[in-house]
């Protein structure tokens, strides 16, 4: 009941602000949604208090419950979703004051935050699809918020297309595993193949075809186009949505599936390559950005590709770890960049900011925190969970040297483009018109808490010898994958080395974009990052472009066939008349000549 | 108790056609007193109550009147009063008559679900298609002939091979009668049986429709009267999927083992070629027709999978289907009505001045787009789960359509309703609000809990599976 609840309070939320919103005056329907969302996060927090829950409904579909689970991994899932969830309500009220959709944007968040519940909470597949699409649908519904606007529209159709292709792949895996086990609750699914000592026959491709599912919600490379785009929704929503939860589920999938994973050697290995191919991409494309936003989309790329690297390489409580800091530090950095478009009257590029430290004094320290966190800043928390994946992969028996060199370059990009959105915003000289001011509290005191996490949150799991809250936590929930211990002389020098990559990263970040004269080279190196490498080109020009063409040859094809059938027709009538003595006296003749005369005659009734 | 719900709406037929003053009233009274009795019937049903009932028509020949609520006659029955009514109640700008020719079909579509002898089967599957023809012909737009003449050859067509097919089936079966339990037992095999099989085989591919008997589909939508009430009724008359699963299959289960693989692959290509199809389409109807045509293939694959839980989705899809799809027809004849045109021209923007109708036809597209938690999903994965044990392949293949799904369906929506405003409309008037509320409370209840379905369709389904010595 506990459990059912926490997902019915803000769809009822959904419902009436959909239905009644427009009554209600403006800060009503953000004080109603944001508390609706706070009671869940409150529930989550007793239900994890008290030890877990569990809620179905048997045989929902055939052999397939409708159920829900709250263990150590939803529950601290839960909390990661509905307490950033509440802490970005909040600030939205603020952020959309005087839109005249105001009711409509919380009725949105609100449903968000039920589908997104039951995804974490989903203890089988079918149900945790019931939310992935959920999600699909408000990130939909929330990226065209503005339809008016033709490129928005645009953008959230994009998203949501882009996404299907990935839940074709999850619906396939479901039918496969369904095929090879009977059942897809996920804790039968867990003890069934816990419990066999040969596991079935293509079990790889369900893994490989959940993981295409989990490529598409997490924007991994190839489908990572959707989210850049994705940014033409509402700031909050971009911070929500589209960098702290929901960008994230697929990382929580396959970590839900880890009793799968762990045994899929192959897929697994696939998984980390696809994470750290993505964190590279992602980084090299924020590096050329102009738009605010933009950069701090293409990070959000890459932080996942980290994930995804790291549950590739088993080390499965990192990945959830990384998700809770991430969170907190990406979230910031959005609302920062929200107060600085919000101060700025709609302005998103960098290149017309500058010098804000002097005029948004809160937001250049949300900022600061927020960019120092992503960059790894020694003891931030940005730093912990991101050093704790790269030491991670030295473990990894397939190629872990290669993931820990790959990765620990990205780690200096990313201090790099850190800085450089940093550096580009609030450092230097004001170059843009009008008087920026600083946001209202409503918005500042959410940046607030969530700064206080992005700076703290790395203290619940430090390395060895220190101590390490959530690894024991979440064991129970997670595949238990042996690792190789590393001395802890070397864990530390790893430790030293990544804060030092990070502290150069940050000072190349800042001499670069600030002092020096950028070199020729770079200048090319720019124009391809801000086209992300022209990957939106080559899939419109070979894939996007030719299946529409192939709707219209269908449809041709469809008409010509059509025109074949009458041809038919009118050669069997021929025919017919020339062979009609020969069945003269069968049944079936006067069968047809009835029916040809109703039709003669109905034909004759409408032409009169 | 059967038989007034199965006549009922023919009574009133009759009497909307003779006396057509009031049509409108006595027309939505007839179809709702169908709706409570049919509601009541489920509710037996869901009981345990017995309907059965059978009585000889011609002793020596063996012909009987025997009809029957199994759970799967019930669902779709529920799904036949519910879409009749609520297509009445939408559609009250039409002429009398098809308002009468609409209850016709009702009974017929009754008649059809409940039949357990196979030749007054053949009897309400013909009737009905009189007062559909009839429909069009009297009532439809500028290209009608040319969408009436394919529409009847087509189905005569399959009529007529059907009926030798069900001549076949019984005499050289040695059925003693034309009862469904009889024929069962005395199941025709060998060359012959294929033959019949094919007969049949044609008259539901007809009507499902399947490629490459569907070339009459997309005319017979986009030419039918506007306002979208004959669309439903011509979207409920779509019962190959239920004939097959009642009748075909089960009569034929040797020579369906032999077509299988061949009829997975067109169901499959069906509902590709289809999707793909609709996303071309510059007009609504036609793109609707695609669209339900592909939801066939999918339901197609379901039942030639031959498996339990792939017949379960393939019935719920049908159910699910008639209504959606039905209100989906409606809301079009409200485009049509508003607009005067069905095209699909974009930047209409229409969401600024009519929130409550884009909510609407968000619900509506998103439930045949298949979201989770509305009625279109629960039948497309059931059709899933099950297909894929008959073949992954065309599994795979027909699952491509669900990203062209997404792809007509929010294009076409997206085309309405967002992007700069144009020229303004109204919103939702008070007739829509009705029909529209109660399109959304089903597709929501059939969505959340699709168990008081699947729980009436599972039992037939399994006994389905069973014939065809399929598995679960």
């Amino acid at each position: 009941m506990l459990l059912i609840l926490i997902i019915l309070l803000p769809l009822l939320g959904f419902a009436y602000l959909g239905l009644f919103g427009k009554s209600l005056k403006e800060p009503q329907p953000g004080i109603l949604a944001s508390a609706l969302t706070g009671i869940s996060f409150l529930l989550v927090l007793w239900g994890v208090l008290s030890g877990g829950a569990s809620w179905q409904i048997k045989d929902w579909l055939p052999g397939i419950p409708f159920s829900l689970l709250l263990d150590h991994l939803s529950g601290y899932m839960g909390l990661v979703v509905t307490g950033i969830g509440f802490l970005i309500h909040v600030y939205a009220i603020g952020y959309m004051h005087g839109d005249e959709g105001f009711s409509r944007f919380f009725a949105y968040l609100n449903f968000f935050i039920a589908m997104m519940m039951t995804l974490v909470l989903a203890g089988s597949y079918p149900v945790m699809f019931i939310g992935w699409e959920g999600v699909g649908l408000a990130s939909f519904l929330l990226i065209g918020f503005w339809y008016t606007v033709k490129k928005n529209a645009d953008s959230a159709r994009k998203a949501f297309i882009t996404n299907r292709i990935g839940d074709l792949g999850f619906l396939l895996g479901m039918a496969l595993l369904y095929g090879s086990f009977g059942t897809l609750s996920i804790p039968e699914l867990r003890s069934a193949i816990n419990g066999s000592y040969v596991l079935p026959m293509g079990l790889s491709l369900a893994g490989l075809l959940l993981f295409v599912g989990a490529v598409g919600k997490s924007a991994q490379v190839p489908l990572m186009v959707w989210l850049p785009d994705a940014m033409a929704g509402p700031t909050p929503v971009s911070a929500l949505i589209h960098a702290a939860t929901m960008v994230t589920a697929g990382v929580y999938l396959i970590a839900r599936s880890s009793f799968l994973y762990v045994n899929l050697q192959d897929v697994s290995y696939i998984i980390a390559l696809v994470g750290i191919t993505t964190a590279a991409y992602g980084a090299l494309s924020a590096l050329g950005q102009w738009d605010i936003k933009k950069i701090v989309a293409y990070s959000t790329i890459s932080q996942l590709g980290y994930m995804f690297l790291a549950v590739g390489v088993g080390a499965y409580w990192i990945a959830i770890f990384h998700v809770m800091t991430h969170a907190f530090y990406k979230a910031l950095l959005f609302l920062a960049s929200g107060s600085v478009i919000h101060s700025l009257d709609g302005e998103q590029d960098i290149r017309k900011m500058g010098g804000l430290k002097k005029y948004l004094p809160r937001t250049n320290l949300h900022g600061l925190a927020g960019a120092l966190s992503l960059a790894g800043f020694p003891l931030l928390a940005g730093f912990w969970s991101k050093d704790a994946i790269i030491t991670a992969t030295l473990n990894y028996p397939f190629g872990g040297t290669g993931f820990y060199v790959a990765g620990l370059t990205v780690a200096l990009l990313t201090a790099i483009y850190a800085m450089r959105w940093y550096a580009l915003v609030f450092l230097g000289e004001y170059k843009g018109e009008g008087r920026p001011h600083e946001s209202p509290a409503v918005m500042t005191v959410p940046n607030d808490v969530l700064a206080l996490g992005a700076v703290f949150a790395g203290l619940l799991a430090l390395p060895k010898p220190l101590w390490n809250l959530v690894e024991p936590y979440l064991a129970p929930a997670l595949a238990h994958v042996e690792v190789h211990e590393m001395s802890l002389a070397l864990e530390w020098g790893l430790i030293t080395l990544s804060a030092v990559v990070a502290l150069v990263g940050l000072y190349l970040g800042y001499a670069a974009f600030t002092r020096w004269a950028l070199p020729k080279w770079y200048q090319t190196f720019q124009t391809w990052s801000e086209k992300a490498f022209y990957v939106d080109l080559v899939y419109n020009t070979l894939i996007v472009n030719p299946l529409k063409e192939l709707a219209v040859l269908l449809d041709w094809l469809d008409k010509i066939f059509d025109s074949g059938y009458l041809l038919l027709a009118s050669s069997s009538k021929w025919l017919a008349e020339q062979l009609s003595w020969v069945q003269a006296g069968y049944v079936r003749v006067y069968g047809a000549l009835m029916a040809l005369g109703l039709v003669v005659l109905l034909v004759w009734g409408v032409l009169r | 108790m059967i038989h007034v719900l199965i006549f009922l709406p023919l009574l009133f037929g009759f009497w909307v056609l003779l006396a057509p003053q009031q049509a409108r009233a006595v027309g939505l009274f007839g179809s709702l007193l169908t709706l409570l009795l049919g509601l009541i019937s489920f509710g037996g049903v869901l009981s345990g109550a017995d309907y059965a009932y059978q009585t000889p028509l011609l002793r020596e020949a063996g012909v009987y009147y025997a009809v029957a609520w199994d759970g799967v006659g019930a669902v779709l029955m529920l799904a036949v009063v519910i879409a009749t009514f609520m297509a009445l109640l939408a559609a009250h700008d039409v002429p009398p008559a098809m308002v009468g020719l609409s209850l016709l079909m009702e009974s017929g579509l009754l008649g059809i679900l409940a039949a357990q002898d196979l030749l007054l089967f053949y009897v309400f599957f013909e009737a009905t298609l009189i007062p559909s023809l009839l429909m069009l012909g009297l009532f439809g737009g500028a290209g009608r002939v040319r969408a009436l003449i394919k529409f009847a050859i087509f189905t005569l067509l399959g009529s007529l091979l059907m009926l030798a097919g069900i001549l076949a089936a019984r005499y050289l079966g040695g059925s003693p009668s034309f009862l469904l339990k009889d024929l069962l037992a005395h199941s025709l095999g060998g060359g012959a049986g294929m033959w019949a099989f094919a007969a049949f085989l044609v008259a539901f591919m007809v009507k499902t429709p399947l490629f490459p008997l569907h070339v009459w589909l997309p005319d017979f939508h986009a030419e039918n009267h506007p306002s979208g009430l004959a669309d439903v009724m011509g979207t409920l008359y779509k019962v190959g999927i239920f004939g097959l699963f009642r009748w075909a299959l089960p009569l034929f289960p040797a020579a369906f083992a032999a077509f299988q693989p061949w009829l997975l692959a067109l169901a499959a290509l069906t509902a590709l070629g289809a999707a793909w199809t609709a996303y071309a389409q510059t007009e609504w109807k036609r793109l609707l027709a695609y669209g339900a045509l592909s939801h066939m293939g999918i339901g197609a694959l379901g039942i030639f999978s031959g498996s339990a839980i792939g017949a379960s989705g393939a019935i719920f899809l049908l159910a699910a289907s008639a209504i959606y799809t039905g209100a989906l027809f409606l809301f079009a004849g409200g485009l049509q009505r508003r607009f005067g045109t069905l095209e699909l021209r974009p930047t209409t923007g229409l969401a600024k001045a009519a929130p409550a109708l884009a909510a609407l036809g968000l619900i509506l597209v998103l439930a045949m787009v298949g979201l989770p938690g509305l009625s279109g999903f629960p039948g497309e994965f059931m059709n899933l789960l099950g297909s894929w044990q008959a073949s992954p392949i065309w599994t795979f293949v027909a699952f491509l359509g669900v990203i062209a799904a997404a792809a007509y369906g929010l294009s076409a929506y997206q085309n309405l309703f967002h992007n700069a405003p144009g020229k303004p409309a109204a919103d939702m008037d008070g007739v829509e609000w009705q029909w529209g509320t109660l399109a959304v409370l089903v597709i929501l209840f059939m969505g959340v809990y699709p168990k008081l379905f699947t729980e009436l369709i599972m039992p037939g389904a399994k006994a389905f599976a069973a014939l065809l010595g399929g598995g679960q």
